[in-house]
């Protein structure tokens, strides 16, 4: 019976999904709202089941309430088997799932309304959330990768669900190329894997790894190629860039891409594969530079940007690799002996995972606002907008708690568990530390930018907003789920999660605020928050001038380093598309025409024969018979 | 003599004699599609409940176990998914309605008789039924092209039944019976394995069948038949009578033949290479694109007939499961082709570009089932070429498995070549490209089988294996 | 391998016989044993007999064929009819109910022919 229910978690959504493509949609395509309702429901009986499981794993032996496995596939020697885990990894990312899609899809009902595509928007979203909770509970690298392509896929779908859209249809297939380049890495990894283990089985990996059968070379490879899965799924430096862009789908759907699917997954792999990944110190250390320097990085890009999504977009993949972060730290702390086994691979996994937990709260209820934002003014660029407080106090309330609990401040979400990550940091890896730390002064700064220009201020949009009828507060439908996850952005980072993780990690309401620690970050992000107040605020300071004064490194600022204009002209454009193509081109050119060429130059009356067969005459097809069986028989006696 | 045992047979002609007198007395035609499909249905739910019955009837001459069964029911299956998606495209011929499906009908049963007798001349019967079926199937759009592909596929087709006949009257006139059992019984009795007699009506049998499931040098009418037939009765021609080519090879060389077959491994080793190389090779300059998917269609009988020459219980299990998975994903793919093309009112590749931004969904749908085509996980088509080349590999056939490999990696070009097209081309106009629910409801249906037992092959291959072990008891 | 050696002998010597039928007249034209001498007679379609009127190919309407097909299908249900009724009191009711399935399915094309009009000239 557990088993069932387990299972059930993710075969709901995929139920929901085929209800709706194959019932639904061809036969009730006038009523769409009963994909939207089937969906809801699909997606509360997962989230019923998930808190169901969570209650369960809690009570369970070891924290883990089912470890299946079934076999998929015998072709002679090669037995590959299924199966899903519930322990307390999977619990964690599946009630996080759950919550964060199931308030996602009542809010599209609001979002949405009125789009030709309804019912494709909540069949995809079906298929999406049960691939990302499949992806969560697979035990095993194979069934994981196949979820893990079920997501890229879903995300290329949703991102480019207004395919009509050029820049639509172009950001969806940026994103489903350049994670591409990671899932490659990816794969190879799982192979190599298999082929120096003979296994898929991630619990059985772990146990090689960790008593030191799998190690060297062998598994610093297959670590850091399961890490460029993991670097293009959640965007991190060097494969970014798809995030930003990825905008063009509809808000919803990049709340749910942002907040718990597709971009955390990259982060709940790594999690997932901690213990083998934290046993090659190269790659460990691979893990938290890339992390640290990605949370700069993408910070600093976020100061500028002036599209509200994209600096949501920004301020997500530094949140990501804060995550990294966290984990590369308690690697590399355990890399160099200064933590048991034990308790580091709860610890990395703890850090991480709690802070995917409130950011996923706090991050779709900013994306999610801003999309309430634009409902209203029909618009994403904070130029045109201002003075919102006033009309739309409930998007505003909800907002800026949102971006209090992103900045770190005592004692909403994000405080707890950005501080468990700097304490770890601090502890292993003091420069990346300082990196972090300049990260939190940059990430309140761009947080509070955008609050002072979207609702502060004046009204600059000019135009009326979309509907045409004046500004106006979003409709029950949309506030509803915003006031949800405001509450749990507040209240999120008390809960014990990195307990139940197994890591023993002490919470205590203001305990936390005797470490100088959490001083430090905390004047760090009230500097951020006062110098954008300064800025946008008060207006003390003028945007422009700075913008002047700091000249070369604002455009390079807002032109994001350049590195989209370097993958597109050098990388993606010129090499993945145009290169493959011309590659292909070439084949078709020189080897296969070569190779038909040849074939008629060489026997050229068997040439000639082709081509008269191609004509269709009919004596020619019944000649051909005969002479095959003449070859046949000619053959048969001469081997015979 | 037990007629349950028939039972899916006669409910299945009874459905389509019914087909033809309600079209005389009826005035809603649309209910005649339906009819048709419910009648498929029933036949199909006779055939389940004759799953794990291993017995003879009719004096031997018909063979119920779960080989028959598995083919039986792939042929329903893919009638209905016919019969279904031609719902639209029927309006064509619509004063021949019943007589369309009627035929279909007709043709599934013999198909049917194929896989599950076992005596020469009952096959022979089966094997005209499915054919003169499928004749007159081919030429029922009456226009140029289809007049020309149904005479062709007539006198070609007549061609290979003399040959097939000769083959069987020598057969018959060596071992003096027609049941497959008792010919394996009196060749190794009368130690003829080696003479040059049986071996020339073995070669003219090969022939015959040959031409059913498209093996070079008997695929020259493929080409054209394809082209010229209405797109459903393609769509039938390149899975179902496939199969049938098939199932009725496996037949006579696993229960007749058996003793002579392993001397046969070569023989069809070598048809299989040139057979997936041709087919590639001549796909690969091709414009239009039903006739890719003829030259398509004779390679992937080159990968199946890999299975013939592996000969093991295994390599037969991989050639149900290959057909299984080959049938879902040609169905597939002529089925978006169908609805892309009645409104585009054109075959050719170059007119499908764009296609994505016009009909994303069929679009998609056709991309799906050309990478599967292609052999790229997670889809169907991957799981049965690993099946099928790991057979050909454990029956020591490296060099055969080799140049297929090369021959998928050929194919993937053609293959993704219209992909690129309909993905990355310019629309050439806005216009939306919509269809029928019946269409629909066919296409989600391959699609969702494709990416299954792409995924979770086991649920069929388990069925297949236990469908091969019926020879080799 | 004798009756393939028959066959073989047989092959070589039929093929000979027809190569040599062809090319005796050539050889003895070209040697000049064989004279030359062409007149109009010589070029006529039938050398005795009547030219043909009209074209050689003359088309029937192709409702006789209709009429033909049905004569062979209710020709060939007699061929069964026949013998079945000479031996019915053996095969008893089995006998009796095959022959009436068989029946009934020409019975149906006989329908399906007459509703679709195939037995009016017009």
């Amino acid at each position: 019976m557990p088993n069932i229910a387990v299972w059930a978690i993710f075969l709901l959504p995929f139920l929901s999904f085929l209800i709706i493509g194959l019932i639904l949609r061809p036969f009730f395509n006038n009523r769409p709202m009963l994909s939207a309702y089937t969906t809801i429901i699909a997606i509360a009986g997962s989230l019923i089941l998930s808190i169901w499981a969570l209650i369960a794993v809690n009570g369970a032996e070891n924290h883990v309430l089912t470890d299946v496995s079934y076999q998929w596939l015998s072709i002679g020697d090669l037995v590959i088997n299924i199966g899903i885990t519930m322990d307390s990894l999977a619990a964690i990312m599946v009630v996080t799932v759950s919550t964060i899609s199931l308030l996602v899809q009542i809010y599209s009902i609001g979002y949405m309304k009125g789009d030709g595509g309804f019912a494709r928007y909540f069949a995809f979203m079906s298929l999406f959330t049960g691939s990302m909770l499949g992806l969560v509970m697979a035990n095993n690298l194979l069934f994981l990768f196949l979820f893990w392509e079920g997501v890229g896929l879903c995300s290329y779908l949703l991102i480019g669900f207004w395919f009509h859209k050029p820049s639509a249809a172009r950001a969806a297939m940026k994103a489903f190329l350049v994670t591409r380049i990671g899932d490659f890495g990816f794969l190879v990894a799982v192979i190599f894997l298999y082929v120096k283990t003979g296994t898929f089985d991630i619990g059985e990996l772990h146990e090689l790894a960790l008593a030191g059968v799998l190690g060297g070379t062998t598994l610093t490879l297959a670590a850091i190629g399961i890490f460029s899965g993991a670097v293009g799924k959640s965007g991190q430096f060097p494969l970014h860039t798809w995030l930003p862009d990825a905008m063009e789908g509809p808000t919803p759907v990049s709340a749910l891409i942002h907040a718990a699917t597709m971009v955390t997954a990259g982060v709940y792999l790594i999690a997932r594969m901690f213990p083998m990944i934290a046993s090659s110190e190269t790659a460990i250390t691979v893990v938290a530079i890339i992390g640290g320097f990605t949370a700069i990085f993408a910070a600093s890009m976020g100061l500028v940007a002036t599209d509200i999504k994209r600096v949501l977009a920004f301020s997500t993949i530094s949140q990501l690799g804060y995550m990294m972060l966290g984990m590369g730290a308690v690697g590399m702390g355990y890399a160099s002996g200064a933590i048991d086994e034990h308790h580091a691979m709860a610890l990395g996994v703890a850090v991480a995972i709690f802070h995917l937990f409130t950011h996923a709260f706090f991050k779709a209820l900013l994306f999610l606002g801003s999309g309430s934002v634009s409902h209203a003014t029909g618009t994403f660029d904070m130029r045109k907008m201002g003075g919102l407080r006033k009309i739309q106090p409930w998007t505003y309330a909800t907002f800026l708690i949102g971006s209090l609990s992103l900045a770190g401040i005592w004692p909403l979400a994000g405080f707890w568990s950005k501080e468990g990550i700097l304490h770890e940091a601090n502890a292993y890896a003091p420069v990346l530390f300082w990196l972090a730390m300049i990260t939190v002064f940059m990430t309140a700064f761009y947080m509070f930018r955008a609050v002072f220009l979207t609702f502060h201020g004046e009204y600059r949009g000019g135009e009326e907003g979309s509907h045409g009828h004046g500004l106006h507060e979003s409709p029950k439908i949309i506030i509803i789920p915003l006031v949800i996850l405001a509450v749990f952005a507040v209240i999120a980072g008390w809960l014990p999660v990195g307990d139940f993780l197994g890591a023993d990690v002490h919470f205590s309401f203001f305990g936390a605020l005797t470490s100088w620690l959490a001083w430090v970050s905390l004047i760090f992000g009230f500097a951020g928050i006062l110098l954008a107040y300064a800025i946008y605020g008060r207006k003390l300071l003028s945007a422009e001038s700075i913008g002047k004064s700091l000249g070369p490194i604002y455009t390079l600022l807002i032109r994001k380093y350049f590195i989209d204009e370097l993958y597109e002209r050098i990388f993606l454009m010129r090499f993945l598309v145009d290169g493959v193509f011309v590659v292909l081109g070439w084949i078709d050119a020189h080897i296969v025409d070569g190779a038909v060429n040849g074939v008629a130059m060489v026997t050229m009356t068997g040439g000639k024969v082709m081509r008269r067969l191609e004509t269709g005459q009919l004596q020619v097809y019944g000649l051909a018979i005969f002479v095959g069986i003449l070859a046949i028989v000619a053959f048969l006696f001469m081997f015979n | 003599m037990d007629l349950y045992l028939l039972s899916p047979e006669i409910s299945l002609l009874a459905t389509a004699l019914a087909v033809i007198l309600l079209d005389l007395f009826v005035k809603e035609k649309w209910i005649l599609g339906w009819v048709s499909v419910t009648g498929v249905i029933v036949s199909a739910i006779f055939a389940l409940s004759l799953w794990g019955r291993v017995e003879t009837s009719f004096g031997g001459a018909l063979a119920v176990d779960q080989f028959s069964i598995f083919f039986s029911l792939l042929f329903l299956g893919i009638a209905a998914l016919i019969l279904i998606s031609s719902t639209e495209y029927s309006r064509k011929f619509a004063a021949f309605r019943a007589e369309y499906y009627a035929l279909v009908l007709l043709a599934t049963t013999g198909m049917m008789l194929l896989a599950s007798t076992r005596e020469l001349i009952s096959i022979f019967v089966a094997l005209e039924l499915t054919g003169i079926s499928l004749y007159v199937l081919a030429g029922f759009l009456k226009d140029a092209k289809s007049s020309e592909a149904g005479l062709k596929y007539l006198l070609l087709g007549a061609v290979a039944s003399a040959v097939l006949l000769y083959g069987m009257a020598l057969v018959y006139g060596l071992t003096g019976t027609t049941y497959l059992d008792e010919i394996a019984a009196a060749i190794s009795s009368q130690g003829i394995l080696g003479s040059p007699a049986l071996l020339m009506g073995i070669v003219l049998l090969v022939a015959g069948f040959g031409f059913k499931i498209a093996a070079v040098p008997f695929q020259m009418w493929v080409p054209d038949v394809y082209e010229g037939a209405p797109t459903p009765v393609t769509a039938y021609l390149s899975v179902a009578s496939k199969a049938a080519g098939f199932a009725v090879i496996l037949r006579i060389f696993y229960e007749a033949l058996g003793p002579a077959s392993l001397d046969w491994g070569m023989i069809f080793a070598v048809l299989a290479a040139i057979t997936m190389t041709i087919g590639n090779i001549v796909a690969l300059t091709q414009k239009n694109i039903k006739r890719m998917l003829a030259y398509s269609s004779i390679a992937q009988a080159g990968y199946i007939m890999i299975g013939l020459a592996a000969f093991t219980a295994e390599a037969s299990s991989a050639i149900m499961f290959f057909l299984a998975c080959y049938a879902l994903t040609n169905l597939g793919a002529f089925i978006a082709i169908i609805a892309i093309s009645n409104k585009i009112n054109s075959d050719e590749i170059a007119d499908y570009s764009g296609m994505v931004r016009r009909a994303p969904l069929f679009a998609l749908a056709l991309a799906l089932c050309l990478i599967s085509l292609t052999g790229i996980p997670p889809t169907a088509g991957f799981m049965a070429k690993i099946y099928i080349f790991s057979a050909g590999v454990n029956a020591d056939l490296l060099w055969l498995v080799i140049i297929a490999v090369i021959n998928s990696v050929i194919s993937a070009y053609y293959y993704l070549r219209v992909v690129r097209v309909m993905f990355l081309g310019e629309p050439l106009s806005e216009e939306r490209v919509h269809a029928s629910s019946g269409l629909r409801i066919a296409l989600a249906i391959t699609c969702l089988g494709v990416l299954l037992l792409g995924i979770y092959p086991w649920i069929l291959m388990k069925y297949s294996e236990i469908a091969a072990i019926t020879f080799l008891p | 391998m004798d009756n393939f050696g028959y066959i073989g002998i047989f092959l070589i010597l039929s093929i000979g016989f027809a190569a040599t039928m062809i090319l005796l007249p050539v050889t003895l034209r070209l040697l000049h044993i064989v004279p030359r001498k062409p007149n109009p007679t010589k070029y006529t379609t039938y050398e005795c007999g009547m030219e043909t009127i009209g074209k050689s190919q003359v088309r029937f309407n192709f409702r006789y064929y209709y009429f033909a097909l049905l004569f062979v299908i209710f020709d060939i249900q007699v061929v069964f009819l026949y013998p079945w009724a000479v031996e019915l009191s053996q095969l008893k009711l089995f006998g009796l109910v095959a022959m009436m399935v068989f029946v009934l399915i020409i019975m149906v094309g006989f329908v399906y022919a007459w509703k679709k009009g195939v037995l009016k000239w017009k």
